[in-house]
């Protein structure tokens, strides 16, 4: 073997190890939206999704109410249980405390999307970052890396052992009372799942052949971390995201429930118009509790629905 | 497509699972253990767990519910009523001034640990509270000694109040007699106080070896008083054991009962928090009746059949003000307007249970000393907005505090509640800053330090007389309201200088005049908490007093 090929060699293997990240980072996402294009249940998913988010834009401008003004206070008698259903000027009737339901519905898509968003990506940002790092140690860093990991890991083992509520209502309690505390409470108790979840995914992924070719190419371990590692261990922490969403509202409703969310109870949230009506699900007004109950149910199936279409598309198993 | 069909319906179960968890949805057991006929188990499940199994170291309902079953004080209130009555005391008399007191006790009755009753046991029980020591002087372990007879012996602490206790001196086997250095309002219904009353000598010996302890805030109760065993009084039941981890306190018949003997052989108190939570043990047929029924599952519970018998009216529910929370508030003007904002005839009418009245003083009408001749401030938004105008309050911004996870009988929706005052100030014009909080500890601390601008309290009487009303928040400064008026305080005091009840009554009336001129808060309502059972039970007589005595009740 001459000197000239030996060169050639390193030179090439140099070019592939310099090239653009993007380039097959790009291929594999495209895939994966390519492949969700054509599931049903992404569709409808995303439709349930994207009329949810509709809704809570322009809710508040086409309900028909004030959603605290209490117009009817006069025809409810909670105590009595007498409540009103629907009728023609309040199509999903009143409240307890004489309130238009329709109206608090349509405003509480937004403060519902809002917690669960806020909520979720602040539980998904951490814990990828917190997650990642720990991974990228713990399968590239050698022994030190590992020991890195360990630490990293004790904190989060630390959070999950502290069960979820009482996390969320230590944090609430000592950040007083807001909406804000109650989607950053909600927010860093799903920190560790995220940080785990993903962790666990890359050490599967570290251990795979690609990575070793990579590695004994010489790929810059930054760079395998990056663009070989966690796209591929990316879909359960997806999965689990939109999951979280749905979890992410009923605890928001618990912190409400529990005087710690948003000290005004007359501004309308999905979570805490349901905690509001069970009172009232066995003595006269179901329906009251049911109107956002099906709302948090249908958003629930609509994240979940594009969540499982994602799982499948980023599948590397599945791809073909 | 079969594997996405399936994961179609593994993402629809998952959402639907989300939202029944949500909704909290509660299946209904079958109710087939309900029919009794020998059952001799009666169990009734109140809100909160007792604190105590020594009544004297007690001051909540929880705890009073379980110990007035084993024991009885020298007076009682007649069944169901607010009357007094004789109870260890046959009869009793006092002298002209209201100071010495004379009790001819009952004969032949014996204590559950076998000892007989007394003139000398009824003196043992009240030298032991004269003369508790260190922790048992906190007012938080002996607060009704502390009201009815003042401080102790030798006084520990400065803040404790001045003894009004004189002595007790045994006259001859059946004859006791109480002396106080002033007469007092408090008396003779502080005798009829299940925190006085009569426990064994044995007990009490035993009692005096045991001591309490605090750290902080944080107190420990003596061993005697957490534990079955040692406590013995002369009731209808005695209490044979107390299963902290169960929340169960377990009382049997006690066959040596002087009076007529219970019906029912074990009586169970269970602690179940949530009123949903009691509903449906009831509706499963796990208890048999419980306390503090939501006024909207009356109507149901009723409708399927349960016994819900109404009690006398005898609480008072109100906005409490406190002055130095917000100066704004020590204007007659500001107060009057948040007075006149609020709509109290539809809190009644939406809120509380049936029978509740719109209360203009700070007593329900059915105690003698209420007056018809209060100053009235009525609904009337635009009125609020002229006098928040001429007291130069018209951005008033107030702080409005409520407790979250809790009902009392006064008060069956604080937040519902609370929501439809702020809509109400909001309506004269005035900012409401809302602030939820948890009701122990930290709802009743803020209110009781005096740093809630507006805040929702009430109060169920001990006994039938106006001082225990009023005499509870204006006998003098009070942090809760944070404002010194003498005359006030005057108008209050005069009456419970009064030895004789009858001549109480017009001062009473006139203190009501005096306390709603100045408006200190605002009285809401008075309002009769809803007691439940089950339907093959004969329940007890229910108490306005809710001091129900569960030897009544039997099973159908």
């Amino acid at each position: 073997m001459s000197v000239a090929t030996k060169t050639d060699k390193i030179q090439r293997l140099a070019e592939l190890a310099a090239t653009k990240e993007t380039s097959t980072g790009d291929s594999l996402w495209r895939e994966a939206f390519r492949r969700l294009k054509r599931s049903k249940m992404a569709i409808v998913g995303a439709v349930v999704i994207a009329l949810f988010i509709l809704l809570a834009i322009v809710g508040p401008y086409i309900a028909p109410y004030s959603p605290t003004a209490q117009t009817w206070r006069g025809e409810v008698f909670p105590n009595r249980g007498e409540f009103v259903g629907m009728r023609p000027e309040n199509w999903f009737g009143l409240d307890h405390l004489g309130r238009d339901l329709f109206s608090r519905f349509l405003v509480g898509a937004r403060q519902t999307l809002l917690v669960g968003v806020v909520a979720t990506l602040i539980g998904l940002t951490i814990g990828f970052l917190v997650g990642g790092l720990a991974g990228a140690f713990a399968t590239l860093g050698g022994e030190r890396g590992k020991r890195v990991d360990s630490v990293i890991m004790r904190f989060i083992d630390i959070m999950l052992a502290m069960p979820s509520l009482l996390l969320a209502v230590s944090i609430a309690a000592v950040m007083g009372q807001s909406l804000t505390t109650v989607m950053i409470a909600v927010g860093v108790v799903q920190i560790p799942v995220f940080a785990r979840l993903l962790r666990g995914s890359m050490l599967v992924q570290g251990s795979s052949d690609y990575v070793l070719a990579a590695q004994s190419l010489g790929v810059r371990k930054r760079r395998i971390v990056v663009s070989q590692i966690i796209p591929n261990s990316l879909s359960p922490v997806i999965v689990q995201a939109t999951l979280s969403l749905a979890t992410a509202i009923i605890e928001a409703a618990a912190l409400s429930y529990l005087g710690l969310g948003n000290p005004d109870p007359a501004i309308p949230e999905w979570g805490v118009m349901l905690t509001q009506a069970q009172r009232f699900f066995d003595s006269g007004a179901p329906m009251m509790a049911v109107y956002p109950a099906v709302g948090i149910i249908i958003t629930a199936l609509g994240f979940t629905l594009l969540g499982e279409a994602m799982r499948e598309a980023l599948d590397p198993k599945l791809r073909g | 497509m079969r594997i996405t069909k399936s994961r179609v319906a593994r993402a629809i179960t998952a959402a639907v699972a989300v939202g029944l968890i949500a909704t909290g949805c509660s299946s209904e057991r079958d109710a087939d253990n309900e029919s009794g006929g020998d059952k001799d188990t009666f169990v009734f499940a109140g809100a909160g767990d007792p604190g105590s199994l020594d009544p004297a170291l007690a001051s909540d309902g929880e705890t009073f519910r379980v110990t007035r079953q084993a024991f009885e004080a020298l007076l009682e209130h007649e069944s169901g009523g607010t009357k007094l009555v004789g109870g260890l005391a046959e009869t009793w008399s006092s002298n002209d001034q209201g100071t010495v007191w004379t009790f001819n006790l009952r004969k032949n009755v014996k204590f559950h640990d076998g000892e007989a009753f007394n003139a000398a046991a009824v003196c043992a029980n009240y030298d032991h509270w004269f003369n508790w020591t260190g922790t048992y002087q906190s007012s938080a372990v002996s607060y009704y000694w502390q009201t009815i007879m003042g401080g102790f012996a030798k006084n520990e602490d400065a803040e404790a109040p001045e003894a009004n206790y004189k002595s007790c001196t045994a006259k001859d086997e059946n004859t006791a007699v109480i002396e106080v250095k002033n007469p007092s309002a408090n008396l003779p219904g502080g005798f009829s106080l299940n925190a006085l009353a009569i426990h064994s000598p044995k007990a009490i010996e035993a009692y005096k070896k045991q001591d309490a302890s605090a750290k902080g805030d944080a107190i420990t109760y003596p061993k005697y008083s957490q534990e079955a065993g040692t406590v013995a009084g002369t009731g209808p039941y005695k209490i044979t054991k107390w299963n902290k981890g169960n929340k169960e306190v377990t009382l049997e018949r006690f066959d040596d009962y002087w009076g007529e003997k219970a019906k029912i052989k074990n009586l169970v108190f269970r602690t179940i928090d949530t009123e949903e939570g009691r509903r449906q043990a009831l509706q499963a047929g796990d208890i048999d009746g419980y306390d503090l029924v939501a006024p909207a599952d009356v109507q149901t519970l009723e409708k399927e059949g349960y016994v819900v018998p109404t009690r006398g009216v005898f609480n008072l529910f109100y906005v409490g003000m406190s002055q130095s929370a917000n100066p704004a508030l020590k204007k007659k003007e500001v107060r009057q307007a948040i007075a006149q904002a609020i709509d109290k005839e539809n809190l009644v009418k939406t809120q509380l249970p049936e029978g509740g009245k719109v209360a203009d003083q700070f007593m329900p009408d059915t105690i003698a000393g209420y007056s018809k001749n209060v100053t009235k401030y009525p609904f009337d938004t635009a009125a609020a907005k002229g006098l928040l105008k001429k007291a130069g309050e018209e951005k008033l911004k107030i702080e409005f505090c409520y407790p979250t996870e809790v009902t009392r009988p006064y008060m069956p929706a604080p937040q519902d509640l609370f929501e439809l005052m702020k809509a109400d100030l909001e309506k004269a014009g005035i900012t409401v800053t809302p602030k939820a909080m948890k009701w122990a500890p930290d709802y009743l601390d803020a209110t009781e330090a005096g740093s809630c601008a507006l805040h929702m309290l009430g109060w169920t009487g001990d006994f039938n007389d106006g001082y225990n009303f009023i005499g509870t928040w204006f006998a003098g400064f009070d942090k809760q309201w944070g404002f010194k008026d003498q005359k006030v305080f005057d108008a209050v005091n005069a009456g419970s200088k009064m030895g004789k009840a009858e001549e109480r009554t017009a001062a009473y009336e006139k203190a009501n005049e005096v306390i709603m001129d100045y408006l200190p808060g605002v009285p809401i309502s008075a309002s009769p908490p809803a007691i439940a059972f089950a339907k093959n039970v004969n329940p007890p007589n229910v108490s306005p007093l809710t001091q129900e005595v569960f030897a009544e009740a039997s099973f159908k």
